[in-house]
């Protein structure tokens, strides 16, 4: 079963056309991996996929609806089943680690009573290992925890789908390693189906079911992580093995 | 000159970037004579300024030859720009519809864009403050009182010094030509009419664009900058709910509290140099006072700093929530908070004389 599918999708901004012609499917309860060189359209992509960006053509589904990105209705739906690990994590800064993940549902559920509340947060911020920053801001926090919190926050609201952007960028391995441990684990516990916008060829091999490879514009390879390991195409050689063609002879 | 007859400009042992804007003036020179040939057999020693050049001038028209260049410094410029497309050295000039009617154009659109944003984003905030006192959702709890605090008690001091020092200043400048013609008394008519319905709610409006309009186009368009309104989004809030309705209504109150507190200040600076200067005695200035200034002066200059208030507090959001993604762009979208609050306090200002007057 699919949860996302994207039909001759056009992605960018009102002067330039970032990505065209895409077609996926995202498969629910699976990481999906999208990759491809800097500056190929992955945030961009992810940004549509957030609806945070309308496409410039085609059509985005979300479970069985379409997306219709002019009706708020229709945006508030697809921002229900969503949760989104921004690349620097995108904490509100004048508010503690506690009140960031406790946010969504004081917005969505302000009747929520505060002990359930708080036990919300604790269990949330206990799956990330945040427990003992809690009271901290976000400008106390390293990187890595800032990550950490922001995916305890997306998390929160039990999502469908959860859109990383980079999780593992400007992280050490060991930190790295240990989100992808996280997204596995939440995964594997939650059934969270994930999206994942990376560089990282170790992260990918690790935690991809499925990868989408963009290039120049275009989707260029889709398939199972297998798949794509196993593929002769010169580019996802090129990009996975970090071996060019000349390199064989 | 060589055998085509064209003149030769030779280049030197050493082509480094320093060499370069000599050579390319002498052949500039010598091509409004005719032809020109420039000759590389002496270049030993380059580097990628001198590829840069070489590209150049293989772009340029036919009066321009290269000649003789070395294996060395063509096979750099083959794995440098091999691939890369000659840039032309003929730049045609600009017709008048690209250098004039194009830019004005686009700039005329974008303000009206812009303005139709702004507009979008007033009725919004009316909509949403409506929505949020009813519903009494979609804000974070206490961030009223925070953005009060904020707002009133933190601005207080600086609004009633500068009130006070404003009041003082124009009670001197008066003070000097009122006694001239013996009209000693009529300072407090003119302190009174003029503080309560004009310069305080002016003034005050003008403090809190400084104060409080930069400080939430510096907060809300940092905020951008670092995703935290995408965040807001995607966790299906409504960023002009979230962040404007508790500013908005904080101001609304906020407003006449400070500028009513202002009031007394500044009314005080005028007292203070009545007596010192012209000898008026306080209960005979506010005696006269009275006499010029009824309650409704009161309530006008209240009204009116309550929608200096909203101005404020909506050209600060507009600013500050529709800047772009550069660090540079947080300092511009906060002086033009400003600039764009301050202009229309005074449009305002000049409406409510229209009306009231």
């Amino acid at each position: 079963m699919d949860i996302i599918a994207a039909r001759n999708l056009a992605v960018g901004y009102d002067t330039s056309r970032v990505l065209s012609g895409l077609d996926f499917d995202i498969p629910e309860v699976r990481i999906t991996a999208v990759v491809g060189t800097s500056g190929c359209g992955k945030s961009t992509l992810l940004k549509t996929l957030a609806g945070l960006l309308p496409p410039l053509e085609g059509e985005l589904f979300f479970g069985a609806e379409r997306v219709d990105f002019q009706s708020e209705a229709s945006l508030a739906s697809l921002y229900h089943g969503i949760g989104v690990l921004y690349q620097n994590g995108a904490l509100l800064n004048n508010l503690g680690l506690f009140e960031n993940v406790a946010l969504p549902v004081r917005m969505h559920h302000p009747d929520m009573p505060e002990a359930v509340l708080r036990e919300m947060v604790h269990d949330r911020l206990a799956q990330v290992d945040l427990l003992d920053s809690a009271a901290k801001f976000p400008s106390e926090l390293s990187g890595g925890m800032r990550k950490r919190g922001a995916l305890a926050r997306a998390l929160v609201l039990d999502p469908a789908v959860v859109l990383c952007d980079e999780p593992s960028g400007g992280l050490d391995p060991i930190t790295s390693n240990h989100l992808d441990d996280l997204l596995l684990k939440i995964r594997e516990t939650f059934r969270t189906t994930f999206v994942v916008v990376t560089h990282e060829l170790r992260s990918i091999e690790k935690i991809a079911d499925r990868v989408l490879v963009l290039r120049e514009g275009r989707l260029h390879f889709s398939g199972t992580l297998a798949e794509v390991l196993a593929s002769e195409d010169a580019f996802v050689r090129t990009f996975f093995h970090r071996k060019a063609d000349h390199d064989d002879a | 000159m060589d055998e085509n007859g064209a003149s030769t400009v030779s280049l030197p042992r050493q082509l480094r970037v320093g060499d370069i804007p000599a050579a390319f003036r002498e052949i500039r020179a010598r091509r409004e004579e005719g032809p020109v040939t420039v000759d590389f057999r002496d270049v030993e020693e380059f580097d990628s300024s001198s590829l840069a050049f070489l590209s150049y001038l293989r772009g340029c028209a036919a009066d321009v030859r290269v000649a003789n260049v070395g294996p060395k410094l063509e096979a750099s410029f083959e794995a440098f720009l091999g691939g890369t497309p000659a840039p032309s050295c003929e730049v045609p000039e600009p017709g008048f519809d690209v250098r004039v009617l194009h830019p004005l154009s686009d700039r005329f659109l974008d303000r009206m864009r812009r303005l139709g944003r702004f507009f979008v984003l007033l009725s919004d905030e009316i909509y949403h403050t409506g929505a949020y006192l009813k519903e009494r959702k979609g804000v974070y709890p206490g961030e009223v009182w925070n953005q009060l605090f904020f707002m009133g008690y933190k601005s207080f001091p600086i609004t009633c010094i500068l009130i006070f020092i404003i009041g003082v200043t124009l009670a001197l400048t008066s003070a000097t030509q009122l006694k001239l013609y013996g009209a000693d008394i009529y300072l407090a008519d003119l302190i009174g009419y003029g503080m309560v319905r004009e310069l305080v709610p002016l003034m005050a409006g003008v403090i809190l664009a400084g104060k409080v309009g930069a400080a939430v186009a510096a907060e809300l368009s940092t905020m951008s900058v670092l995703e935290e309104v995408d965040a807001l989004k995607t966790m299906a809030v409504v960023p002009e709910k979230f962040l404007m309705v508790p500013r908005l209504i904080a101001m609304t109150l906020a407003v006449p509290l400070l500028v009513a507190l202002a009031d007394v200040v500044g009314i005080t600076g005028g007292v203070i140099v009545g007596r010192m200067s012209l000898g008026i005695l306080p209960s005979a200035f506010l005696r006269e006072m009275k006499t010029a200034v009824d309650l409704g002066d009161f309530f006008i200059g209240l009204a009116k700093s309550v929608v200096f208030g909203w101005a404020i507090i909506v050209a600060s959001g507009y600013k500050g929530l529709t800047v772009g993604r550069s660090a540079g762009e947080v300092g511009r979208a906060t002086t033009d908070s400003v600039v764009l609050s301050v202009t229309l306090i005074i449009l305002i200002d000049c409406v409510f004389a229209l009306i009231t007057y």
